[in-house]
């Protein structure tokens, strides 16, 4: 899970001792703010959003002329940068730089260990340095790391201020600390800059961009509050979903997502899930929303989740596809829950007639279980074909597509 | 011996957590269909418990010195809690278990890099986090893989299946026997970033076994384990015909995720995204036998195309129809 840098610098930078510019965090102008910027002779204020490439957006901005600050901060705490609503906006001490840096720390997986990465020409995007320039240190052992390890580094690649070499590698032990003792996949301090104060040079992290390990031993989404990884607030349909799963752990039902296109898709067990959608997409189909489900959810919680599937406006075709289960009931998830939500929604008149159906699926029950669903489609006169194993699973988006271009004219995107 | 380092007729497992739900559950299923393989359990409070058809003891240092089973436990599989998995694990590496498989899913980050470099250290074999376990035909299974009934998806046969997904490495098996390819082992490595056992650790420990006929490889994006194995085979490591399917290239034409930030791409530059696997993939089958399917289901016909032999007849029709058709 990623961190807004406001949340980052207060939560993870103060407790491991990561030099950071005087802030203050700010969703409109107040006397708080005022009196900051009163203290500093120049600020920079930044939106609080999660995508990255800011300053390009023009969503950090250095304000000089203290009249007008508040303009400045009402428009960047409260715009959108690449679509995305700004929180707020975070307004810092602006600092008179000598040299920018770039520093992260992350996992390698070539080496399957930490690496701290380090460049001395900071400041520019990280793709734009020359990868000659860019430096990589391997954490030997994870639990242990000493400044004299990242002084023998820097030497070791030729690092030219002399005089840096004991306090910066002491922030970056800092650093490293903070990513291993915070459990993160990702800090990135993108620059870490040398700035003058009066006739001292200090270091000190100019941005701060942290993504948790959303499977750390402290789970962020109940530290930071759950956010949708799309960088989107949820849509009303994604927080009816994931109350399914609440308060009852038998199987997972409510990893909805939507996306604009007008294929639901209802698939079952995490690879699975991802092939299909993957195939679906190949061949050109519009996917409406993406539900990943999977240990033998209850009815109640399938009934549930083929509702608010089926809800979505403007669908056109359903796909229903999963592997060979090995403990989730065909009977119970298909022939119960989703033909029970198909049975009240035509009671209801919400049940589209003109979808196209496809259903792949095999596991325990599964005769048993595609036989319902049969019945159940032909009492509410729904369209489509069920097939069991022998269909390979990702044939299933492939045979909709045909189906969907036959009977309704369905025009799939060209993919390239 | 018959069998792999994975799961061999020499195999003898101790389950840790294993009065469980899911744990007890796959002993049981696994006892009525292998006999034999699991040996003992370990839940701390429960030694001595009689509800599972093997013996049950408090700590693993009792059930090594037990003198009944002590001396045939040599691979663990570990079912606990996240938080409780570098403890087990670490329980089992200081007493002399040398080959592990974490079936947990969502072990911390943290926790799998300090269990790899363990492991490393020891020289131990650990499959996971996120294994859903081994099967191997002519030997039996190690954990759920298979469900209740694995002769739906397994036969004896020459291909070697490595995912990281546990429910696609059945369903590959699954879709390779109908077309007339069983399985010599099926390996689900799980999708952790930090993989203790990597499709080019498999690949190394199986290349000299004439059993195998061909590997069929199950990769997502994330990570350079993939790409490792365009480097195993470049390098003249691996030499058997492989075929591989990648998933997620979907992924890239979404919204910017957090799944794979640039972090990895900095660090590995040109690889971790699902199109950066394929190619390297495809430019090492320009010399050597590999091939990329496109599609999933063309695993079988790069199978066929590398001329990888059939174990036995075909037995799908070219044209599947439909159970039921409403349409």
């Amino acid at each position: 899970m990623k961190l807004y840098e406001h949340e980052a610098l207060g939560a993870i930078f103060k407790k491991y001792k990561i030099p950071v510019p005087r802030y203050v965090f700010a969703t409109e102008m107040t006397d708080a703010v005022q009196q900051f910027v009163e203290k500093e002779a120049g600020v920079v204020v930044k939106s609080m959003v999660l995508v990255g490439k800011r300053g390009k957006a023009g969503a950090v901005k250095v304000v000089s002329d203290k009249t007008k600050v508040a303009e400045v901060v009402k428009d960047l705490a409260t715009r959108e940068v690449y679509g995305e609503k700004s929180i707020g906006a975070l307004v810092e001490e602006k600092l008179d730089i000598e040299k920018e840096f770039y520093l992260s720390v992350t996992y390698s997986t070539k080496d399957r260990a930490p690496a701290i990465i380090f460049s001395e020409h900071g400041g520019m995007d990280v793709e734009e340095i020359d990868p000659k320039l860019i430096h990589t240190h391997i954490i030997q052992d994870v639990r242990s790391v000493y400044p004299y390890q990242i002084r023998q580094f820097l030497a070791g690649i030729g690092f030219s201020d002399k005089e840096l070499l004991r306090p910066l590698s002491e922030v970056i032990v800092n650093i490293y600390n903070a990513f291993v003792g915070a459990e993160c996949r990702l800090l990135e301090i993108n620059p870490l800059v040398v700035a003058r104060s009066g006739d001292k040079r200090k270091i000190v992290a100019a941005d701060a961009v942290v993504i948790l390990d959303d499977d750390a031993s402290v789970n962020p989404a109940v530290v930071y509050g759950a956010r949708s990884a799309q960088g989107r607030p949820m849509t009303q349909r994604e927080q009816d979903a994931v109350l399914i799963d609440q308060g009852d752990h038998r199987g997972k039902a409510g990893s909805y997502v939507e996306l604009d296109g007008d294929i639901a898709m209802m698939t079952f067990g995490g690879g699975g899930s991802t092939v299909t959608a993957e195939t679906a997409i190949e061949a050109g189909l519009r996917i409406a929303n993406l539900t990943d489900i999977g240990g033998n959810p209850p009815a109640e919680k399938m009934y549930r989740i083929s509702r608010i599937i089926l809800s979505k406006p403007g669908l056109k075709g359903v796909l229903v596809c999963g592997g060979t289960a090995s403990n989730t009931r065909i009977d119970v998830t298909l022939g119960e829950g989703l033909a029970k939500a198909l049975d009240d929604m035509n009671a209801e008149g919400k049940l589209d007639k003109n979808l196209v159906w496809v259903v792949r699926r095999s596991g325990p029950e599964y005769v048993k279980g595609l036989k319902m669903l049969h019945e159940c489609f032909v009492r509410n006169g729904i369209r489509g074909e069920i097939y069991d194993s022998q269909l390979p699973i990702t044939e299933a988006p492939i045979r909709l597509k045909e189906l969907m271009i036959k009977h309704i004219g369905y025009k799939p995107e060209q993919v390239v | 011996m018959k069998g792999t380092v994975y799961l061999n007729d020499k195999t003898g497992v101790v389950v840790i957590g294993a009065t469980g739900r899911e744990a007890s559950q796959v002993i049981k299923e696994s006892e009525a269909l292998y006999p034999g393989i699991v040996k003992a359990g370990i839940t701390p409070g429960k030694g001595g418990s009689t509800e599972l058809p093997v013996p049950v003891f408090d700590t693993l240092a009792e059930a090594v010195s037990d003198p009944k089973v002590g001396k045939l436990l040599n691979t663990a599989l570990i079912y606990v809690p996240p938080v409780s998995v570098l403890d087990a694990v670490m329980e089992c590496l200081d007493n002399g278990i040398k080959v592990l498989y974490i079936i947990t899913e969502h072990v911390p980050i943290r926790d799998s890099e300090i269990i790899y470099q363990e492991k490393v250290r020891r020289g131990a074999i650990i499959v996971g986090g996120t294994s859903l376990g081994c099967f191997v035909p002519s030997v039996g299974r190690i954990g759920a893989i298979g469900g209740k009934d694995p002769s739906v998806a397994f036969r004896d046969g020459g291909i070697v299946v490595i995912s990281k997904s546990g429910g696609l490495t059945v369903t590959t098996a699954e879709m390779f026997k109908r077309r007339g390819w069983g399985t010599y082992m099926a390996l689900a490595i799980g999708g952790d970033i930090i993989s203790n056992t990597t499709y080019s650790d498999v690949l190394k420990e199986i290349k000299g076994d004439p059993k195998v006929k061909g590997v069929v490889m199950l990769g997502e994006p994330g990570g350079s384990y993939e790409e490792q194995v365009a480097d195993l085979i470049t390098s003249g490591g691996f030499d058997k015909p492989v075929a591989a399917f990648i998933s997620g290239r979907f992924q890239e034409r979404m919204p910017e995720g957090v799944a794979f930030g640039h972090a990895g791409a900095i660090v590995e530059r040109g690889m971790g995204k699902a199109t950066d696997k394929i190619s390297r993939l495809e430019a090492a089958g320009k010399k050597y036998p590999v091939k990329v399917a496109f599609y999933y289901h063309d695993l079988v016909k790069a199978i066929e195309s590398l001329g990888v032999p059939r174990d036995f007849e075909d037995s799908t029709a070219e044209h599947v129809k439909p159970l039921y058709s409403t349409i």
